[in-house]
């Protein structure tokens, strides 16, 4: 390793940067450990009462039962569906290929707002609104965009010669696709699926338009209840996704870090 | 023998060879990449496809495999037309110059994977794995990833691939041109003898004619998605066809000349050139042409050009020089034996040839 020495100005503005950044957690870690009533800083008492609670919150569980499945089958249906666009958008290279990819990616440039409320007018009348279906398409507007973009890239970084000796192998070309290339897309499916998941996980605007009494996301349910109550449980909500995201991450490091290795 | 076949360019009927190719054409929109290549392989030998980047050589192997379409003409493999036949049907065992083994399997599965494609039962097709493993000495690697193999071990994982599944053509695109010199040298021998001990008829890409020139039994040089000779190496190399094939296969000296009555005037030499009328270029190869400081004449047995030294260089085993001489530059080799002197730059020479050494071709 080369030690060059780093002037002490840049230590300082990233050392302020990561104090930035880490800020929320370093409010927010506290008050979950608080064993008081409201949410205050710092906290007079410390307990783990707001860790249990949350287990006992009925609507609280109920729409973190609902999160997760919502992530899994929109992470489940954005790979079923980005797959096949990327693959036909890198390897078939149709006409206006370009243009699609970047239509494809649309959503991302439009706020979440627009997006929210433009959904909520095509839904109503369709009677999704309040629906388990009605959310996951809802979040496949967002998620899509990643998938495909993630999986154009993943898919176009692959050396087309190994395919082809496969072929020359004998293998036909699903048998060619299913065992070499899906396999050597491992980093990239993993990379796409942690996004979606996460990306779905974490969507509160769009899901604030279509969730209803009976149906909520923990990120909308934990909203309506910091907007009714100001108790510490979810400062504790939040600790525990920090640690599920970061469990996530991991597993996405540890698996393009483990694909570096044989892909080199 | 390698020949051109242009009156069976329609026939698909067997003819001379194990491979052969009647009239395969490429074309991209105007661009011909490859056109009208005719060629016979005869069984168990082994053909370069020799050419600079961009001569078709290439596109030509590709279309072979089948991993190119053509875009006229037809492929026949023992007597079987299979010019449209997907590359998975073709039989052919390909080896690509960036090995293209399987990252995500380890030797063993790379090898076994076109037995596995065939069906071959279990216990045949590990036996079959072993053999070809031990064939290119890895013996003991079976379970690596192919990262964990330098260049020389991933490329010859990559001949036991493409080999154990008794392939009836092997193709070879450029398979040395990623590794450093020495090993190349090594890997070129090996593929050699392996191709003669198996019988196995194959094609051999490559711009390096060192490569073509002493491995394979002919050697076919493209240019310009044109063939320019077909040949042994012996062929290639002493009576090129072209002034291309003389130029690219082989270090060459150029003379600019101009031809009347079958004879050739160049810098005040009278060179054969029977056939030829106006401009031509008149070529011998660098170490065909002695130095001396005797002021040899010419005579019916040699050319002599007079000249002056402009650069020397000692090479170890070989002594190069750079001589003005004829209105331009010519070159000089030879063989060190110990104890000559150098010349300096600026001393007056006389250079000579054998008139059999000396190429004529109509200037381009």
């Amino acid at each position: 390793m080369d030690e060059r020495p780093i002037s002490p100005v840049l230590k300082g503005v990233t050392l302020v940067m990561f104090l930035f950044l880490l800020a929320p957690l370093i409010v927010v870690v506290p008050i979950s450990f608080s064993g008081d009533a409201y949410m205050a800083f710092p906290p007079t008492s410390w307990s783990v009462k707001w860790y249990g609670a949350i287990f006992h919150d009925a609507q609280m569980t109920a729409a973190f039962t609902i999160s997760i499945l919502l992530a899994i089958v929109v992470t489940v249906i954005s790979l079923l569906v980005g797959l096949p666009a990327a693959y036909a958008l890198v390897r078939l290279k149709p006409r206006g290929a370009e243009a699609l990819g970047s239509l494809f990616t649309a959503p991302l440039l439009l706020p979440t707002i627009v997006l929210g409320l433009a959904i909520l007018l095509v839904f109503a009348p369709l009677g999704l609104l309040g629906t388990f279906q009605g959310l996951v398409a809802a979040h496949l507007i967002v998620t899509l965009p990643y998938a495909v973009r993630v999986l154009s890239t993943a898919l176009a970084t692959l050396p087309i010669p190994v395919e082809e000796a496969a072929a020359t192998l004998g293998a036909r070309p699903l048998t060619v696709f299913f065992k070499v290339t899906l396999p050597m897309m491992r980093s990239g499916l993993v990379s796409t699926a942690a996004l979606c998941f996460l990306v779905s996980f974490d969507e509160v605007v769009l899901s604030l338009f279509m969730t209803g009494p009976r149906l909520s996301t923990l990120p909308v349910a934990m909203y309506h209840h910091v907007e009714q109550q100001a108790d510490p449980m979810v400062a504790s909500l939040s600790v525990l996704l920090v640690v599920l995201t970061l469990v996530v991450v991991l597993i996405v490091d540890r698996t393009a870090g483990l694909a570096k290795t044989f892909v080199k | 023998m390698i020949r051109t076949a242009p009156e069976e360019t329609a026939g698909l009927k067997q003819g001379e060879g194990f491979l052969s190719l009647r009239g395969l054409t490429r074309r991209y929109g105007d661009f011909v990449a490859v056109d009208d290549f005719n060629l016979d392989v005869p069984k168990g030998e082994l053909v370069a496809f020799l050419g600079p980047s961009g001569c078709g050589k290439t596109t030509s192997l590709r279309m072979i495999a089948g991993l190119a379409p053509s875009t006229s003409g037809h492929i026949v493999v023992n007597g079987r037309d299979i010019t449209g036949v997907p590359p998975y049907q073709r039989d052919m065992g390909l080896v690509f110059q960036s090995y293209a083994l399987f990252p995500h399997m380890d030797i063993a599965k790379n090898v076994a994977f076109g037995l596995e494609m065939r069906k071959v039962p279990k216990a045949e097709a590990a036996e079959r794995v072993r053999e070809a493993i031990a064939m290119v000495r890895l013996t003991g690697k079976e379970h690596h990833r192919p990262a964990q193999l330098s260049g020389g071990q991933q490329q010859r994982v990559a001949l036991a691939r493409a080999l154990v599944v008794r392939p009836s053509i092997l193709l070879l695109d450029e398979p040395l041109s990623n590794l450093d010199a020495k090993l190349r040298d090594e890997m070129r021998n090996e593929i050699r003898d392996i191709q003669k001990r198996l019988g196995i008829t194959a094609v051999f890409v490559t711009h390096d004619q060192m490569e073509a020139l002493t491995i394979c039994d002919k050697v076919v040089v493209m240019n310009h998605g044109k063939l320019e000779q077909m040949g042994t190496p012996h062929e290639i190399y002493e009576h090129p066809k072209t002034a291309f094939v003389a130029g690219f296969v082989g270090r060459i000296n150029r003379l600019a000349g101009k031809a009347s009555g079958g004879v050739a005037e160049v810098a005040g030499l009278k060179v054969a050139a029977p056939g030829f009328n106006g401009p031509v270029e008149v070529m011998v190869r660098p170490h065909r042409v002695s130095l001396s400081t005797d002021g040899v004449q010419a005579d019916g047995e040699r050319h002599a050009l007079p000249g002056t030294v402009t650069r020397a260089t000692f090479a170890g085993d070989i002594l190069e020089y750079e001589v003005e001489a004829g209105g331009t530059i010519m070159k000089t080799e030879a063989a060190t034996r110990g104890g000559e002197a150098v010349l300096a730059p600026g001393t007056p020479v006389t250079l000579s040839w054998r008139p059999q050494d000396t190429y004529v071709y109509a200037a381009s």
